[in-house]
């Protein structure tokens, strides 16, 4: 796979945040899908355990990291459909998914990381 | 090995070195200049990263025989610092007088005596010995095979540029008569300062085009023009010289066969072209460059690591990431420039107004610091068109935006502007690197303070930052 530094660098920091989770990444235009799996959503999702995946630009870090995209068949365990920043019926590189969409304000080149929004974004979900 | 060798520093790191060498003492000072190495063209730039001061009397001060010199402790840290983070290392102290300097066959023998073992320590790296005197400058480099080449210029890139040479610039050349008038206002020496220029314009659309004519008729003696695209019938309002011809608009007007339109823009002009012959209409003399791509891109960003100045007209935010990683990491000075209309998206009623010039680079604001390369729009930019449309929140860029001369023209005259006065040296009375943002609307000027990040990766001090890297870390450039 042939992308920058710093995504490896970030794919490095993403195995060792999710030591329990199969990381897989997949070179796309210099950048590169990352799939994380399983990680958990909590009781709130249904099911609460499923896939985080996410696209890392060739110009990260600088660039923001989203949308995320949940496994396809996840669901709001209340039923009533889904939240503001949820879309069902999305897709990441022809994948079926779930879509979550947090865009970060305040990205800051030199100190957030891919690592940290995926557990930020995770943490907004199992709050909800 | 021969070729053209420049050090050059910001005017913060200037002012800190002047003071250090010349305090007013009338002793002999000296320092250490840690700085990025870049080569291109048969130029090699030393940019500066870092100026380390030894503390007087103690890492600084008279040896055996009377020779002032650095302590060997105070060397071999620096050195180290040196070889770890891939930088030239240049020995600098002064002499008195003003206008001239020269190293002594004293400098020369101590060289002699230690540089050949830094060599080693540097392991592939630049040495090199300098002397300054108030207003000249004079050095040898050391190459790793221990030949040796004088450096050709200190360049100090101020709010004014200076030049340091080893003596007066005596070479005689006389502005051509043409330029008399505008040469009052900066004398015969200015404008030969600007004949001996090389300068890029990225992106050569509306505002690049009128760069290019302003610069062409100032006296610039080598442009770069960089642009991709070519010019369509939507395009002649703007840019200046161009004609129905280029764009081919016969063939490529609304209501023609799909492949007769595909004729024709296969047959227009090229953005560069028109800006070529904009150039050289306007002065014979002027040597222009002409790149067809894209300053994202590594193969064309990687030309413009020795240009003097850069003047960004691009209107991606990748080119803003690139040329603000160019200007830091090459100590190039630049400006961003644009004009902008917003709109209601509801009924198309206008909101606001405005030109805009942004200096940056190395003794100006940061593009990034100053949240002009927004990281969510970065991304928007990586995604491709299929994705885009499937994160349907994503703005259609296809949807074209008001975009009008006049207001161009503000923005490209006052950066131009910006880049005569500061490579003339004429004076700013109330300082420069600000930016100014001029609203038609409200007929007001405003002007904002950048800000500059301790910790930006990109313009900060922290380690690891690619302020005066050189060649010894990548641009953030795409490898297509």
């Amino acid at each position: 796979m042939t992308v920058t530094p710093a995504i490896t660098d970030a794919i490095e920091e993403i195995k060792a945040t999710f030591p329990d989770s199969t990381v897989t990444a997949k070179e796309d235009s210099g950048g590169a899908w990352v799939t994380v799996d399983p990680v958990e959503l909590g009781p709130k999702w249904a099911p609460e355990s499923t896939t985080l995946t996410f696209h890392l630009a060739d110009t990260y870090p600088y660039a923001d990291v989203y949308p995320h995209f949940l496994g396809a068949d996840v669901v709001r365990t209340e039923g009533g459909g889904y939240i503001e920043a949820v879309t069902p019926n999305a897709s990441w590189d022809q994948h079926p998914a779930v879509q979550v969409s947090r865009r970060s304000n305040k990205w800051n080149a030199a100190r957030d990381t891919a690592a940290i929004k995926a557990l930020r974004v995770l943490d907004w979900l199992r709050a909800q | 090995m021969i070729g053209d060798y420049e050090l050059r520093l910001t005017g913060d790191q200037w002012d800190g070195l002047y003071e250090h060498l010349f305090p007013g003492d009338g002793d002999e000072h000296g320092a250490v200049v840690l700085a990025g190495i870049s080569r291109s063209s048969g130029k090699t730039r030393l940019v500066a990263r870092e100026i380390v001061y030894p503390e007087d009397g103690i890492d600084y001060g008279p040896g055996p025989g009377g020779v002032w010199r650095l302590g060997a402790s105070f060397v071999a840290t620096v050195s180290d610092r040196a070889a770890d983070e891939g930088l030239a290392y240049i020995a600098v102290h002064c002499h008195g007088g003003t206008t001239s300097v020269g190293l002594s066959r004293q400098d020369r023998r101590s060289q002699e005596r230690t540089y050949p073992a830094l060599l080693d320590i540097l392991d592939g790296q630049l040495v090199g010995g300098a002397v300054f005197a108030t207003g000249a400058a004079a050095a040898d480099i050391w190459m790793p095979d221990r030949t040796r080449v004088p450096l050709d210029r200190v360049v100090v890139t101020g709010p004014n540029r200076l030049v340091l040479t080893p003596a007066p610039d005596r070479d005689g050349a006389t502005a051509d008569g043409r330029f008399g008038r505008q040469a009052l206002l900066y004398g015969e020496r200015g404008q030969n300062i600007l004949a001996g220029l090389t300068v890029a314009v990225i992106g050569c659309g509306g505002i690049g085009s009128l760069l290019v004519e302003l610069l062409a008729r100032l006296g610039v003696g080598h442009i770069i023009v960089i642009d991709n695209d070519i010019v369509e019938a939507t395009n002649l309002p703007r840019i200046t010289g161009s004609t129905r011809l280029d764009a081919m608009e016969w063939l490529t007007r609304a209501g023609r066969p799909a492949w007769i339109q595909a004729v024709g823009r296969s047959l227009s002009r090229r953005k560069i072209d028109v800006a070529a012959r904009i150039a050289k209409r306007a002065n014979p003399r002027c040597k222009v460059t002409r790149i067809s791509g894209d300053v994202a891109s590594q193969a064309v960003a990687g030309k413009l690591t020795s240009v003097d100045y850069l003047f960004l007209a691009a209107d991606t935010y990748r080119a803003r990431l690139v040329v603000n990683a160019l200007a830091f990491q090459y100590g190039i000075p630049g400006v961003q420039l644009g004009a902008k209309v917003r709109t209601r998206t509801n009924d198309g009623s206008i909101i606001d107004v405005y030109s805009v010039v942004r200096p940056f680079g190395p003794t100006d604001g940061c593009l990034l610091c100053n949240g002009l390369i927004p990281a969510d729009k970065l991304n928007d930019e990586a995604l491709a068109d299929r994705q885009r449309q499937a994160q349907k929140y994503v703005e259609d860029t296809e949807v074209a935006a008001p975009s009008v001369i006049t207001l161009n023209a503000i923005a490209a005259s006052h950066a131009v502007d910006e880049f005569m006065f500061h490579v003339t040296g004429l004076p700013r009375s109330d300082g420069t690197g600000h930016y100014v943002t001029y609203r038609t609307m409200e007929s007001t000027v405003e002007r904002t303070e950048p800000v500059r990040e301790a910790t930006c990766p990109e313009c900060g001090d922290v380690k690891g930052s690619r302020r005066g890297r050189g060649d010894s870390v990548a641009l953030p450039a795409t490898n297509s």
